[in-house]
């Protein structure tokens, strides 16, 4: 790529190129996000998210779509919600702490069965509890995807608007600093995956009394035909059971190695998990029976790969930048067939914007290789 | 071919231009390039540093590395862990004028260089590190003067275009006092301290 490639094509994203482009990871998942067809955006800045929502407002109108800087979290979410139900392809995010000011919303919007991809610029892993369990009320489920570098993140971010339509559910993409404000060469352009459904279902303005409206709610798509209202026991009943079979059918993803005669797996996911692979890499050089899984896909989670797994290994140690929350679904997938430690710990400096200076290959390796003397 | 390069300062430097000056010439020569850049909320002050990592093979690295094979150090604050990277055969390039610290005992090529100075001379402190740059340039041969400068317009941002010429400027005055470095370590093994 020539100097004056970089130049055109660094100040405009209009169709956004095959061609790989030097990108900041928050430009580059703004881009995907546009190319996966998201026409709204609504967000308020916060660091590491902060960067994200700039890029969309640089690039989302041109593309005949709306950004908007909402006045907090609360009205961006609400907007995206309003967004949605037209059918629109719709985004918003935050950091942890911005989603926890929306987790009603969310679990609104999952009852009410609308596609909408959420963004996590998390800072740390501290959230891993809020993205799988959700914080809101009721008896909900979000996909959750987790890109372990800006390439991955690219294309998470576009097949979340997919699953998203298929599901008719929030999708949400959890990414970081590192992801945020790394810079690689990558592609953004479109990546079909496939036929997705009509949007018959959204709303297009009629209203009662035409004949053709319809009802978007968290506790309804239709009023009893007796006329005393809604039937929540129904519409609950069929609500969960439709996330049943999301939960079912979404195909759990994970990234192994060298997991063949590994007496010990290491398990870390989104950006730590390279650290790991690293060091386990490094340790299989030196003859340690180490290996990896990366979890993709945190729900659902690849429990068939951890269990696997756990047929032939000792023990499973789990990674994570936080004080261990992962590590519970490890243990739910693992049960009594091997011992499961956490080796992790939540390392963050003074900006808090989830940088960590722990997480150095060096000192992950030091982690597992006393494991590893643990177990023998 | 896998070279690291860590640079560490504080906001207002110029770290962050410098990575991507450096970052988009090494892409202009065919070569593939990483960068993670991490700062403070402070745009003047703060700490600031980039993990730079160009390879004539795809790049497969976490966003920061464990041990670089260059550094430019452009202040002593918030530059321990920058400087806990290198090794005692990493190329190190400091701007004298600024840096108060330690560097660790160990680092056998290290190059100081009157950066800020140098800026001052040129006719703003603030093009500091570009000069660092250029001396980085001219000692490790990573990446050629002609292409930092190609790489200007794409990394300087629109609103600082006017700068370009005085930015042009910073990194051929840091190249040629890099080359005099460079030219007397290779006479007498032992001298690398530009002269400003």
């Amino acid at each position: 790529m020539s100097v004056a490639q970089v130049a055109s094509s660094g100040s405009s994203a209009s169709e956004s190129a095959a061609e790989p482009e030097f990108l900041e990871g928050s430009e580059a998942i703004a881009r995907a996000m546009i190319s996966a067809g998201c026409r709204f955006f609504a967000g308020y800045p916060m660091t590491p998210f902060t960067e994200v929502l700039e890029a969309m407002a640089k690039h989302l109108p041109a593309q005949g779509g709306s950004c908007v800087n909402a006045e907090s979290e609360l009205e961006a979410v609400g907007m995206a919600w309003g967004a949605a139900a037209t059918g629109t392809p719709a985004a918003t995010g935050s950091t942890g702490q911005g989603l926890s000011l929306m987790q009603e919303s969310l679990a609104e919007i999952t009852y009410a069965r609308l596609p909408l991809v959420v963004l996590n610029m998390a800072r740390a892993q501290g959230d891993y509890f809020q993205a799988t369990r959700g914080g809101g009320h009721g008896d909900y489920r979000h996909i959750v995807l987790a890109p372990k570098d800006v390439t991955e993140a690219v294309y998470l971010v576009q097949e979340a608007f997919h699953l998203a339509a298929i599901w008719r559910n929030p999708v949400l993409v959890m990414g970081d600093y590192y992801i945020a404000h790394t810079w690689q060469s990558v592609s953004t352009a479109r990546i079909d995956f496939g036929p997705e459904p009509d949007r018959s279902w959204a709303l297009d303005g009629a209203t009662g009394g035409t004949g053709k409206a319809k009802l978007i709610s968290p506790i309804a798509d239709t009023k009893r035909g007796d006329d005393v209202g809604y039937d929540l026991a129904e519409f609950y009943g069929r609500r969960g059971a439709e996330l049943d079979v999301m939960g079912r059918e979404v195909q759990p993803r994970a990234e192994t190695g060298f997991l063949e005669g590994a007496d010990l797996v290491v398990v870390a996911y989104g950006t730590v998990a390279q650290y790991v692979r690293e060091a386990v890499a490094n340790l299989r050089a030196d003859g340690a029976k180490v290996g990896y899984i990366r979890p993709i896909t945190l729900y659902p989670f690849p429990t068939e790969v951890l269990r696997n797994a756990a047929s032939s290994a000792k023990a499973f140690a789990v990674y994570e930048n936080n004080r261990g929350q992962m590590i519970e679904d490890v243990m739910l997938s693992v049960m009594e067939r091997a011992d499961v430690r956490f080796i992790g710990g939540l390392s963050v400096d003074s900006s808090g914007f989830g940088i960590a200076p722990d997480l150095d290959v060096t000192s992950v390796r030091a982690r597992i290789q006393t494991t590893l003397e643990e177990i023998s | 071919m896998r070279r690291e390069v860590v640079l560490t300062g504080i906001g207002g430097q110029g770290i962050q231009l410098s990575a991507q000056l450096m970052a988009r010439s090494a892409l202009a020569s065919g070569l593939f390039v990483q960068v993670f850049g991490s700062y403070g909320g402070m745009m003047r002050g703060g700490n600031t540093e980039a993990t730079v990592v160009v390879s004539d093979e795809p790049v497969v690295a976490p966003p920061t590395v464990e041990r670089a094979w260059s550094g430019i150090v452009m202040h002593h604050d918030y530059s321990e862990a920058t400087l806990a990277r290198l090794r005692p055969d990493s190329f190190v390039v400091v701007d004298s004028t600024v840096f108060e610290g330690e560097l660790p005992q160990d680092l056998r090529r290290v190059s100081r260089v009157p950066a800020t100075a140098l800026a001052i001379e040129v006719g703003r402190k603030q093009v500091a590190c570009t000069v660092l740059l250029g001396a980085f340039a001219a000692i490790t041969e990573l990446v050629p003067l002609e292409s930092l400068v190609g790489a200007l317009p794409a990394a300087l941002p629109a609103y600082r275009g006017k700068l370009t010429e005085l930015n042009r400027e910073a990194l051929e005055v840091g190249f040629r006092a890099g080359s005099d470095i460079a030219r007397r370590d290779a006479v007498d093994g032992a001298s690398r301290v530009a002269v400003p």
